[in-house]
């Protein structure tokens, strides 16, 4: 494995992890840019761009964009979150310069009107399809709950009314504010040439200019919530549950991690022996999710409408009694062999390796080998797992409960 | 480039199949196990999804918690679950630690306690995942295409019935799980890094002693199934799903269809997701893939969109389904056999992926299938033989089924 950096003129990072005897090459454009970053009225343009980044640019039509991914046999795809929006492709080697050109074009899109109009009514009905899925919607509700006025509680798809009323001006305006090379990064994974790719990079990005792409970081004070979505036509009780959990930069991510995953990471965590294992709730999971300078606990359940207050009240008593009585050396070490070959495994594919090398530089600015992360997580201890607890990070609970219910306490 | 291949057929019954992969440091294993929803007892529809949840609480020596301890104790990545035709057990995890998970899996297979004081509890978990399905139109309606196309015990769904759950208790479990979790039959693949030696050691040691003979398995038989149904259901987007015979894996044609597919809807420049989403801006999905079980195949067809689209779609859709037996450019076909060559290729560097996939070859052709041949099968598709699969086998007697707010006519 060799890390290779470079800072281009206009502003452009690119950076790359080599793996020779890897069988492909992966690489991305991971934008800073998300919901987080809209004002009001443009709810929901990050994503609707990301999908305007496949419909054309001068030297491509909509149709030669998708056509040129599929000639290489590329495995690609783009998604927009709260804090980034990326682009990437894996290849087998001998198409990296294709791939590079392709995806450098697409970050300067046309934005034709026509394709604008067009694409609208697929974005439109994305939206009604999450409408459907209450899984989601429930998440999506504790977010903005918990993140109430501050621009992490965003939401990216936006809602019906707030995509309806983009103008393709206002797109083409946002996008020349947050997709200056400044704001960008290119990252590499695998099997690839970063002599030739740099040269590339660096001439098909000469006109590129920068920008001022600021993000804003409000002061976020959260506060317990308990919220019922009446929704008579859902068959089940939703539950998510959000407590403060530790920004993307903080040392304590990785022990944040493995809280979560300690509590409700699934089969042998203490939520799955309190709520699956005697049949109360069909699904239940706590994950830590780090963001730039903030960070949350998310939770969700699933179980019979009756039986929501009762679940809601065990996860509430295995929250406390995590704080109380702090996590054991035996669950440690567990989740400490969980995450090793949990990392092997992800990171065993380029593609898999690119979204950890990219998002390490995107949030730390540094470059961690996967050994080094692997070993982060070994040389947690319990007195940093109680020292975290010790902060009483789920005194805090937002919580909401969707579906065929009246109240909850 | 390509993995390393090594079989191993027991006196008992129990296959094993094994891809060596040089450069990676895990190992993936999974156990097909031929107590799929298709062998349910009569009546007792759902008993695969109970017997495999109840089998993790506890085995040999170890109780449920200790059972589970003991699994994380090695990293496991756990997978499996009950589906239409098997049950799978298995996971990855770091290479190392492989001989004892099989160890610890052959305990899950041949030693269950099958505690009847925790068969409520996991009653009550397939009943409720039962009752999820009302909460995800996408995949009630392919429950519902399935049942209307397969009017045998190709039609279940491993999540059971309501009745055949309430109606399983301790005892019948025991039967079932004496009936069905058999080697004869069974198949374990493992790929990643191992030493073979040391590897068929070890599963000859843990499985060699194991008996038992497999149920008679009903055939996958279409005869019967239902033109159109459509489920009324008070949501955002109508749910559209198609399904039409096709050649099943095996056949000479196998690769002719599964190249058609490909130009039908294998990337974003293949003809449905051109044609339905971005020249009409019809849906989000549209898709059309293969639904591949033993001794039979059929063809998908999905879309999901807003009422006042929907009808439009499904006429696209069965449209769209229908211009490929009128002939591909050879463009089309270049670009789907690149895609899938490619991703052959980098299927080999994910332990987690190879090791289902050598599973079901086993399972559904009885060898696995190497990358040479699949590279060769593909490379030898040209133009004229998928138009003259298509016209031997082309797409009609469609099956659909709709979920949402609107009725809808097939135009077919």
């Amino acid at each position: 494995m060799k890390f290779q950096k470079a800072v281009l003129d206009n502003g452009l990072t690119v950076i790359g992890e080599q793996n020779a005897a890897a069988l492909s090459m992966a690489c991305g454009y991971f934008v800073r840019t998300g919901a987080r970053d809209e004002t009001p009225e443009l709810s929901g343009v990050s994503h609707f761009l990301e999908h305007m980044l496949f419909k054309g640019t001068e030297r491509r039509t909509p149709e030669v964009v998708n056509r040129e991914f599929d000639e290489m046999g590329a495995d690609y795809n783009a998604f927009t979150g709260e804090e980034y929006t990326v682009y990437y492709g894996s290849v087998l080697p001998e198409h990296q310069p294709r791939l590079l050109d392709l995806l450098s074009d697409m970050m300067r899109p046309s934005l034709r009107v026509e394709d604008f109009d067009m694409e609208k009514n697929v974005i439109l009905e994305e939206i009604a399809l999450y409408k459907d899925r209450p899984q989601f919607l429930v998440i999506d509700e504790a977010r903005s709950t918990y993140y109430k006025g501050h621009p992490l509680g965003q939401s990216v798809l936006g809602t019906t009314e707030s995509v309806s009323a983009l103008a393709r001006d206002q797109m083409y305006e946002y996008w020349n504010r947050r997709y200056a090379p400044n704001n960008l990064l290119l990252t590499l994974a695998g099997n690839f040439d970063w002599e030739e790719a740099l040269g590339q990079v660096r001439a098909a990005t000469k006109e590129w200019a920068s920008a001022d792409s600021p993000r804003h970081h409000p002061a976020f004070d959260p506060a317990a919530a308990v919220k019922v979505v009446a929704n008579e036509k859902v068959n089940r009780a939703h539950l998510a549950f959000v407590s403060p959990g530790v920004p993307a930069q903080s040392d304590l991510r990785i022990v944040a991690d493995m809280v979560s995953d300690i509590i409700g990471g699934g089969e042998g965590s203490r939520l799955y022996w309190e709520l699956i294992d005697p049949g109360l709730a069909d699904a239940v999971r706590l994950s830590h999710d780090e963001e730039d300078g903030c960070g949350a606990y998310f939770g969700y359940a699933s179980c019979d409408p009756e039986n929501a207050q009762l679940v809601l009240n065990k996860v509430r008593a295995v929250l406390l009694k995590a704080m109380d009585g702090g996590l054991t050396e035996e669950e440690i070490e567990k989740t400490k062999r969980k995450a090793a070959s949990a990392l092997v495994l992800h990171d065993e594919t380029p593609r898999g390796r690119l979204f950890h090398v990219g998002f390490d530089w995107q949030y730390r600015h540094e470059y961690r080998p996967l050994d080094d992360v692997i070993d982060q997580y070994l040389a947690v201890t319990k007195a940093d797992v109680d020292a975290l607890l010790g902060r009483r990070p789920f005194d805090i609970l937002t919580v909401i409960g969707l579906g065929p219910l009246t109240e909850l306490a | 480039m390509t993995g390393v291949h090594y079989s191993l057929q027991l006196p008992n019954g129990l296959t094993v199949v094994a891809e060596h992969l040089p450069a990676v440091r895990s190992a993936a294993f999974q156990f097909i196990v031929p107590a799929g929803a298709i062998t349910d007892p009569e009546g007792y529809e759902g008993s695969a999804t109970v017997l495999e949840g109840l089998s993790y609480r506890g085995a040999a020596d170890r109780d449920s918690r200790q059972l589970s301890d003991a699994l994380d104790a090695l990293g496991i990545q756990r997978g499996g679950g009950a589906e239409l035709e098997y049950v799978t057990f298995g996971g990855a995890l770091l290479a190392d630690d492989l001989h004892r998970a099989l160890e610890i899996y052959a305990d899950i297979l041949r030693r269950p306690h099958l505690p009847p004081d925790q068969f409520p509890a996991e009653q009550a978990l397939a009943l409720q995942k039962l009752e999820r399905l009302e909460d995800s139109p996408a995949e009630k309606l392919f429950v519902n295409l399935r049942r209307a196309y397969y009017p045998g015990s190709y039609g279940r769904t491993s999540l059971g019935t309501e009745d055949g759950l309430r109606a399983l208790t301790p005892g019948e479990l025991l039967r079932d799980h004496s009936r069905r979790y058999v080697p004869r039959g069974a198949i374990l693949a493992v790929a990643g890094r191992f030493v073979w030696s040391e590897l068929s050691d070890t599963i000859h040691r843990a499985l060699g002693d194991w008996a038992g003979e497999a149920p008679v398995q009903p055939a996958a038989d279409p005869t019967g199934r239902i033109a159109y149904r459509h489920i009324p259901q008070e949501t955002n987007q109508e749910q559209i799903g198609l399904m039409y015979p096709t050649v099943p894996i095996g056949h000479p044609e196998y690769y002719d269809m599964r190249m058609g597919i490909e130009i039908l809807s294998g990337g974003m420049a293949a003809r449905l997701f051109t044609e339905v989403r971005e020249k009409r801006g019809l849906c989000y999905t549209v898709r059309a893939m293969q639904h591949t079980v033993k001794g039979a195949g059929a063809v998908i067809g999905y879309a999901g969109t807003t009422p006042e689209r929907c009808q439009e779609t499904l006429d696209v859709l069965i449209a769209e389904i229908q211009r490929l037996q009128e002939g591909v450019e050879d463009e089309e076909l270049a670009r789907a056999r690149t895609g899938v060559l490619s991703s052959l290729v980098m299927s080999a560097e994910a332990t987690r992926s190879r090791a289902p996939s050598i599973a079901r070859d086993q399972y559904l052709l009885g060898q696995v299938r190497t990358m040479d041949e699949i590279r060769a099968a593909v490379e030898a598709v040209t133009t004229e033989s998928i138009q003259q699969h298509l016209r031997r086998h082309p797409a009609r007697d469609f099956t659909v089924v709709t979920l949402g707010p609107v009725e809808l006519e097939v135009n077919a």
